[in-house]
């Protein structure tokens, strides 16, 4: 589920931009030092072979069929910060070339499937791949990267005040379950097919050496979490949410920043307001990454 | 298929082709964000962005129908939301949806269609976009035709072969069967990947690719850009 451009509220797309970019950034930068070059080329092709699979068709009965997403899969395969990776070079390309996703909206789409999508699928493999659960263990990847991909774009949506009654809430959530099924059956399908053909391509999972991505991943979905609730102020959807929780009038008590409101004083026109905010925040999240892989490339060269 | 005809569209010419990518870039984030804070009781502010996005597409000398119908790849997903908003007793909201969903698919469309992609990275590079990220959305891009047309003449070979048609085949054979495809699939890829390497060791691949310098920008890029976002502001305060 790619969200286009125009769905999200302004705090929700720039708060997610703010979190996840920097967040694929620091990864590209850590990952460029310890990544074998050979392998470059390999992790496009392997995108490219991601978007190719979305062309064979998997029979589910009823004269319809689903295909591959993907994200388990390549997690799976490359390990989880090379399928980040890869997931981001997809996003972006699908984003560009095919107009699926927004670009303003990049960020949510990389936190959903590029950073959780990907923790999610490869987590339950970690865990289960060296026991005899193994193939447990890569259905409950598939099954989860893509139950969670999607819920939290469904979150998203929500508190960026899409209307969405009761009744669609539920047969939505029955719709993720289904599919995600289909992706956990297609992902095991295709990873034993693979194991026979070429038993060493898929190897055990590896100890994760970078603990640091797992960390960072938990930390940005958090944050992304809090981001939501503390950027927002619009009586939309997230207000009506952060009232029901309770916490509304801790975040309006917290949140005094220039950016609070997401409005600058000093404008005239509120409209003009909003619009000069996001473009601050856009620069600020440009500069942020900017600032970001600077210390990180002067660190590693110390 | 959508993007090779995207390919064959960068490739003309036209005034909004000539201009520097990376200006062009920084118009459409200008554009993206005009359309993405119009709130929905302003109609005429989005009749002026279609304008603007408009004139865009007389500019680029693209064929008009296609690119609208192209843009139009986003409708069915903003087509389900909006309903659901609109039963939800919010039409502004559904409208609202479905037309800053197109006309930022069309914005986008735009960029693409005007620019070749590897300019655009170059100019995503020049704005510090990491390197890794580049180089693997370089090798995407560019297998991208090799594998898709692969995987369509696998299809076609199957279903030559009478494959899921077969009477008496069951589902379960017939996902396997699919299953199977898809890790042959997978082979080709792979040795593919490592043909690729191989060749660009061969000849000298320095973990760089040979990037011809950005053009400076020039007078005429700098107008492109100040047109668009005093347009932007004009839309913005007048509406």
């Amino acid at each position: 589920m790619h969200i286009p451009d125009g769905f999200l509220s302004t705090p929700v797309w720039a708060a997610l931009d703010a979190v996840s970019i920097p967040a694929i950034g620091l990864l590209a930068n850590r990952a460029r030092a310890e990544i074998d070059e050979a392998r470059i080329p390999l992790l496009g092709v392997m995108g490219a072979f991601v978007f190719a699979a979305q062309m064979i068709n998997f029979p589910v009965g009823l004269g319809t069929s689903g295909h591959l997403v993907g994200g388990a899969l390549l997690a799976c395969l490359l390990g989880p910060g090379a399928a980040a990776l890869v997931m981001t070079a997809i996003l972006a390309i699908q984003a560009l070339v095919f107009q699926d996703g927004g670009i303003l909206a990049l960020g949510a789409n990389l936190m959903n499937m590029a950073v959780a999508g990907v923790i999610a699928g490869y987590l339950p493999y970690h865990w289960l791949g060296k026991t005899r659960y193994r193939r447990a263990g890569i259905f409950a990847g598939a099954f989860l990267s893509l139950l969670v991909s999607a819920s939290l774009a469904l979150t998203e949506l929500l508190l960026s005040g899409v209307r969405m009654p009761g009744p669609v809430l539920g047969v939505s959530a029955g719709l993720f379950v289904v599919s995600a099924l289909l992706e956990g059956a297609i992902t095991v399908s295709v990873v034993s097919a693979i194991e026979r053909l070429h038993p060493s391509w898929i190897g055990n999972p590896v100890p994760l050496r970078s603990t640091a991505f797992v960390l960072l991943g938990v930390g940005a979905v958090l944050l992304g979490g809090i981001g939501f609730v503390f950027a927002s102020q619009s009586p939309d959807g997230l207000q009506s949410l952060a009232e029901r929780v309770g916490i509304a009038g801790q975040a309006n008590a917290i949140v005094a920043g220039p950016l609070a409101d997401y409005q600058m004083h000093g404008l005239a026109s509120p409209v003009l307001r909003r619009a000069a905010a996001g473009l601050a925040g856009v620069l600020g999240i440009w500069i942020a990454c900017l600032a970001l892989g600077r210390m990180i490339s002067r660190r590693r060269a110390a | 298929m959508h993007h090779v005809v995207l390919e064959r569209w960068s490739r003309r010419a036209s005034g909004l082709h000539a201009r520097d990518a990376r200006v062009k870039l920084a118009a459409t984030l200008v554009v993206l964000l005009l359309i993405g804070t119009t709130v929905p009781s302003h109609p005429l502010a989005f009749a002026a962005e279609f304008v603007l996005l408009m004139a865009a597409l007389l500019v680029s000398r693209l064929p008009i129908a296609g690119a609208l119908m192209r843009a139009g790849a986003v409708l069915p997903f903003s087509a389900i939301f909006a309903l659901v908003s609109w039963l939800a007793g919010d039409p502004a909201k559904a409208a609202a949806l479905v037309i800053r969903g197109y006309m930022s698919a069309l914005a986008v469309l735009l960029l693409v269609s005007t620019t070749p992609l590897p300019d655009l990275l170059r100019a995503l590079s020049w704005f510090h976009v990491p390197r890794l990220i580049i180089l693997i959305t370089q090798f995407l891009y560019r297998y991208l035709f090799v594998l898709s047309e692969q995987a369509q003449h696998m299809r076609l070979a199957a279903a030559s072969r009478a494959g899921g048609r077969r009477a008496g085949s069951g589902l379960a054979s017939r996902f396997r069967a699919a299953a199977g495809a898809l890790s042959v699939l997978f082979a080709r890829s792979y040795a593919r990947a490592d043909g690729i390497h191989r060749a660009m060791i061969a000849r000298g691949f320095s973990g760089e690719f040979p990037a011809s310098a950005l053009n400076p920008v020039r007078l005429m890029d700098f107008l492109f850009l100040g047109l668009t976002i005093s347009a932007a502001v004009l839309i913005r305060t007048a509406a």
